[in-house]
């Protein structure tokens, strides 16, 4: 039996494909976001199935999430990031008791129960400093591709202060950075070192570890450094942490369609 | 109860006003169809959702139309006192009086959001240097200068102190814009030092004996600042017949909310019961008609609870909320993403509670005003709403912050970590500016995330 899950996220758009029998994911795919999220969905998930040899029949149960979740009328159910991040996570890291996820546009840290259920969540407000979306505009002012922040960072010597919280501010601080000649290395380690200083002010006092760190910022090499330096708690990076959402939609679509049976 | 109970959008209400006029509605003056007031500039009606109730309809009327209620009252002679920013003390003073009507000018807040920013009210603050890093209470200033909304008050009342640090700064602008405003004190309420008289106020606060007397000094000066406006004497006779009548919508208000907060299924809609919180501090101009409007609405809840019947799922998840919304629209996204309101502390809720009327008028007046939950520590707000959030039984908390209000900034997440240690549920702190339709996919998923997180433990 097939189960998908979709994550229309903010910068890109995931899908899972389930073997929901197993519960071990069979393939999945990650692109750029785009207007028609809901035509965007159908063809990649055609294509999944395609790619697996299955046809549309073949799938028993579709659950949608992220910021997307209502367009896309593929899904019969439609769930949010939160409660996917934590079925993902229970599934995979079931140990982990709390989740920071870091997106294109958003942050949010998740506090696990033992048995992995959600307790509670912060999400950051309509501000963007403490999300990828802060990375997007440094690769832009820097002239260098998003993929490559990571291997610049891993030659800074002294990180910069980048001291606004404000993304718009923050891009005139790095103008001025570069025009007093800081080397863009430390320029980039100042921004994650920033963008993780944000995330660790919705924290509060009560974090219980293992503390794990998903979402495409995940990905960025330094980003793990500089979440772990400014909480001082060892942070762990999930395995394939861009697609730990759409593997808990799909997860709760298996769930769902067992229920069902 | 007269309709199976829903939620309905303006269209819906036309066609429900007209079944109901054919039915032989009878309505008080201010009564007519919803629409009505979307011609009046209110058009952030078209996109709530409302009780299909005739109590409900009876409710959104008054409230809507305070303002040709306030200009009636003029016309008729009558004084009219602007009381801001005590919330639930003056009024009752002003109502003890002949000939008066009392509001809160402050409620103007709630404007730019019924009329989706089109007030230029806020504008006008902007101008007058109270920028958006102040409340959108400042849209009470912009209608102040620009008359265009109640007529100018015969006094003006404001409390200042410990009250609210926005509400000063923006009360003070208007002062100097030659608005003779008559200033009383709040000190900022503590506990009694070791060994210093106290005494425990309505609500269970405590304060110094000495605090208490300081607040009843000021209300004096109140007394006769209103004395000196009418030429009547405001005796302690009249004060405590005034409480009495106070008390009477405290104790329909009491009941609305025991009924509607504990109930199976919700009976009334979020939207309704915050309107109906609302009249317990200002009357709405009216005392007398907003305890038959209390009335009114419940007997229509006591007759859903009765049926077992409601406009939301019985499986709602149970929600306390904290601070009144900017956007009235949100209390519809609540219901809307599966959740009920089961408690509420929209900053007033000293003002819910009944006025001790076995002590003298003005001393048990002074331990109510000082009973307000601002005025004193954020601690001391949070264990007040521990005690109702176990009372109405709720399952999770919602904190809403008003966009540059000093109060929501400084206090939600410390109130936030308290309740959520103290009572073990999840606590969600969102912040709603008075238009929030760009932000209703964020505010949306948050709301969401909370009904999922207390159907999933439910459920474990």
């Amino acid at each position: 039996m097939i189960c998908a899950g979709i994550d229309a996220g903010s910068r890109t758009l995931k899908i899972v494909l389930m073997d929901a029998d197993r519960l071990a994911p069979v393939a999945s795919a990650v692109v750029d976001q785009g207007v028609d999220q809901d035509r965007l969905a159908r063809d990649l998930l055609e294509k999944l199935l395609h790619e697996q040899g299955l046809r549309r029949d073949d799938l028993q149960a579709v659950v949608a999430t992220g910021y997307g979740r209502k367009l896309v009328q593929t899904a019969g159910t439609r769930v949010t990031e939160i409660t996917c991040q934590a079925r993902g996570v229970r599934h995979g890291v079931p140990e982990a008791r709390t989740i920071v996820d870091v997106g294109g546009q958003d942050s949010k840290l998740v506090r696990l129960k033992d048995n992995g259920a959600v307790a509670d969540f912060v999400m950051n407000d309509r501000c963007a400093a403490g999300t990828g979306r802060f990375l997007e505009m440094l690769a832009a002012q820097l002239g260098t591709p998003l993929s490559r922040l990571g291997s610049l960072v891993g030659q800074s010597r002294t990180p910069a202060v980048v001291s606004n919280m404000c993304v718009v501010f923050a891009e005139s601080e790095i103008v001025g950075l570069l025009a007093a000649g800081v080397p863009p290395e430390d320029i980039v380690a100042g921004v994650e070192t920033a963008i993780a200083t944000r995330i660790t002010a919705m924290t509060g006092r009560n974090l219980s570890e293992p503390i794990l760190f998903t979402g495409g910022v995940a990905l960025v090499p330094g980003m793990g450094e500089a979440l772990q330096a400014a909480l001082g708690r060892p942070v762990l990076i999930a395995p394939q942490p861009q697609l730990s959402c759409a593997l808990g939609a799909a997860l709760l679509a298996a769930d769902r369609s067992a229920e069902r049976r | 109860m007269s309709h199976a109970a829903e939620r309905i959008t303006l269209d819906q209400w036309d066609r429900r006003y007209a079944a109901l006029r054919a039915g032989g509605l009878c309505e008080p003056a201010y009564g007519g169809p919803l629409r009505r007031h979307v011609a009046d500039g209110n058009s952030r009606l078209l996109k709530l959702r409302m009780d299909n109730s005739p109590a409900a309809l009876r409710l959104w009327n008054f409230l809507l139309s305070e303002e040709q209620r306030l200009h009636q009252a003029r016309r008729a002679g009558q004084r009219l006192v602007g009381a801001m920013k005590d919330l639930g003390t003056v009024p009752v003073m002003a109502y003890s009086l002949d000939g008066v009507a009392a509001f809160y000018a402050d409620g103007a807040w709630w404007l730019p959001c019924l009329m989706e920013n089109r007030t230029g009210m806020l504008e006008l603050a902007d101008r007058l240097g109270i920028d958006d890093s102040f409340c959108p209470v400042r849209a009470m200033l912009g209608a102040f200068v620009s008359q265009a909304h109640f007529p100018l008050p015969d006094l003006i009342t404001c409390s200042v102190g410990a009250t609210c640090d926005d509400m000063a700064v923006i009360a003070q602008r208007l002062a100097t814009l030659n608005f003779d405003i008559f200033w009383w004190e709040m000190p900022h309420r503590r506990p009694p030092d070791p060994g210093e008289p106290g005494l425990v106020l309505p609500g269970g606060f405590s304060a110094p004996r000495n605090q208490v007397d300081l607040v009843r000094a000021e209300l004096g000066r109140v007394r006769q600042a209103l004395e000196s406006l009418t030429g009547q004497s405001l005796t302690d006779g009249r004060l405590a017949e005034g409480i009495g009548r106070a008390n009477r919508v405290r104790s329909v208000l009491a009941e609305l909310r025991r009924l509607a907060y504990t109930a199976r299924r919700c009976p009334m809609p979020a939207l309704e019961m915050l309107i109906a919180e609302m009249l317990a501090i200002h009357f709405c101009s009216d005392q007398a008609e907003s305890l038959l409007v209390l009335e009114e609405l419940l007997a229509e809840v006591r007759s859903r609870v009765q049926a077992g019947e409601g406009p939301l799922e019985e499986s709602a998840v149970r929600v306390f909320w904290v601070n009144p919304v900017a956007d009235l629209r949100v209390m519809n996204l609540l219901e809307d993403a599966g959740g009920r309101i089961c408690g509420t502390e929209y900053l007033f809720c000293h003002a819910l509670d009944p006025i001790p009327e076995d002590l003298p008028p003005m001393e048990a007046l002074a331990r109510m005003a000082l009973a307000d939950p601002m005025v004193g520590s954020p601690v001391d707000r949070a264990g007040r709403i521990v005690a109702d959030v176990r009372r109405f039984g709720a399952e999770a908390v919602v904190i809403s912050r008003i966009p540059g209000a000093s109060h929501c900034g400084l206090e939600g997440r410390l109130i936030g970590e308290i309740v959520g240690r103290r009572c073990g549920v999840p606590v969600l702190e969102v912040e709603v500016p008075p238009i929030s339709d760009a932000l209703e996919p964020a505010l949306r998923t948050r709301l969401e995330a909370l009904v999922e997180t207390v159907k999933e433990g439910r459920a474990t």
